[in-house]
């Protein structure tokens, strides 16, 4: 697969949050206002990257040879989550100001249903008869989490955007808040899915 | 038929099952050693007395301090860069046991409610009708709102939707604050473009429900209720605690006796009670 394509797939056509349903709760949870939104999407895109470099590695040279693919979601969830408690307290200790940022970010996306969806996404494998090889490099893959990221950071961003120009109209009592967030989180979705039917 | 037999072929797959548990506790251990040591390297030490202090405060992350949420103010406690007078909803007591946590004399701390200077709404008239954005800060860009009278509440109810704790509501055009919920947190304060909100104690019964600096007859073509700036309840007020500054009585609450002259007095109704009607 081409970069460009790859590009276009992570940030429209196959946008976690907007196509596949994602990660949808840190997507409305954490889109009041922008500023936020960023953090969130900077905070998951670190975790995506690293959640490749972790991952991808685990399921070529343990799972694949012990023939224990079935165990993934458990591994990867261990896996990620301490690895993210081991970044929030390195950043607590060298980096104060990205921790104050992002700190408490950090562990609301550990378990995210995003994160394993990443992990599942890089791992993808091709059979031929009995052997089992990976789908991706482990380049492609760590791009491809960076990528996916970048997708869902434009997707809060845009959604916290358009919330910070919603909040302000006169909007019907009944559906103030959340029900128009639902609302306009879906016609964004529907907006992105042009992307699918054009890639 | 024959997943029933898989299946039992595979459930007396012991080496199987140890695998996936042998390398699922073999994750989770060397994960579980990887934090420990982590978490000893990267420990960071913190001034145990902000916990102290954080325990204390009310916990309502209101942000009415100006920092971000109770901790943050903790910390600023601690620092010595905040006052405990920011704090307008932890009780006396728990600022007692701050000020001995943290060594220091407890300043005058006496709690006070928030009041809307203003009385107008459907008795002020409108200088045109408004259709935008429904805050009040983008009514007051355009020309200073639609209220005849440039210090008049709007009614569009900004304060009451930045309340962390509903004590405001929009009634009869204006914002009213209910002192019973209303913990004196601020943020209504900065929240009101026309800076209306006032604090006062909280023993006060009367408040002045105008702020309109303009004189007498201009007061008159805007408002029914505003306040003319006739002084009566400067001279009324047997404790001489009312003065007239900018055309608006100002009460010194510290001379006040909340007997109420003053409001039985007012003519245009504008010095008001804070509970309501006596």
């Amino acid at each position: 697969m081409d970069i460009i394509t790859m590009i276009i797939a992570a940030l429209f056509s196959q946008n976690f949050v907007l196509v596949q349903f994602l990660g949808i709760c840190p997507f409305l949870g954490v889109s009041k206002k922008i500023d936020s939104a960023l953090g969130m999407g900077i905070a998951v895109t670190a975790v995506m990257v690293l959640t490749c470099l972790v991952t991808y590695p685990i399921y070529a040279y343990v799972l694949i040879p012990l023939k224990i693919q079935y165990l993934y979601i458990l591994v990867f969830i261990l896996v990620i989550a301490s690895l993210v408690q081991m970044l929030e307290m390195f950043l607590k200790k060298f980096s104060p100001g990205l921790y104050s940022s992002l700190g408490i970010y950090l562990p609301l996306v550990t378990t995210n249903c995003a994160i394993l969806g990443i992990a599942k996404t890089v791992t993808a494998t091709v059979s031929e008869g009995a052997i089992v090889s990976m789908a991706f490099s482990l380049g492609g893959a760590v791009l491809s989490g960076l990528l996916y990221g970048l997708g869902f950071t434009l997707a809060i961003v845009l959604l916290a955007g358009l919330r910070s120009k919603v909040d302000k109209l006169n909007i019907a009592k009944p559906l103030r808040g959340f029900p128009i967030t639902l609302i306009t989180a879906c016609f964004m979705a529907m907006a992105f899915y042009v992307f699918t039917l054009v890639a | 038929m024959t997943n029933v037999l898989l299946f039992a072929e595979q459930s007396f797959n012991f080496v199987g099952v140890l695998l996936a548990f042998g390398i699922t506790a073999g994750f989770a251990l060397v994960m579980g050693v990887l934090i420990l040591v982590v978490s000893h390297l990267c420990a960071v030490e913190e001034d145990p007395r902000i916990k102290q202090v954080e325990g204390c405060l009310a916990g309502a992350n209101c942000g009415g301090c100006g920092y971000p949420g109770c901790s943050g103010y903790a910390k600023a406690l601690v620092d010595g860069t905040a006052t405990l007078d920011a704090c307008g909803q932890t009780c006396a007591d728990k600022k007692a046991e701050i000020c001995g946590i943290l060594g220091v004399e407890m300043g005058s701390t006496e709690p006070t409610i928030c009041v809307n200077a203003c009385c107008g709404g459907t008795q002020c008239n409108d200088k045109y009708s408004y259709q935008g954005l429904g805050d009040c800060v983008s009514q007051n860009a355009l020309a200073g709102g639609s209220k005849a009278c440039s210090f008049g509440c709007m009614g569009a109810g900004s304060c009451a939707d930045a309340c962390p704790y509903g004590a405001i509501e929009v009634k009869d055009g204006y914002a009213q604050i209910d002192p019973a919920l209303c913990r004196s947190c601020g943020i209504c304060i900065s929240t009101c473009p026309k800076k209306l909100i006032k604090r006062i104690p909280a023993s006060a019964k009367v408040f002045v429900a105008c702020s309109s600096e303009c004189r007498a007859k201009e007061v008159m073509s805007q408002c029914k209720v505003g306040c003319i700036a006739c002084g009566k309840c400067a001279r009324v007020c047997p404790n001489g605690a009312i003065t007239m500054v900018n055309n608006v009585p100002v009460i010194d609450y510290s001379k006040c006796t909340n007997c109420g002259t003053c409001a039985e007095g007012c003519p245009r109704h504008c010095i008001k009670y804070v509970h309501g009607d006596k």
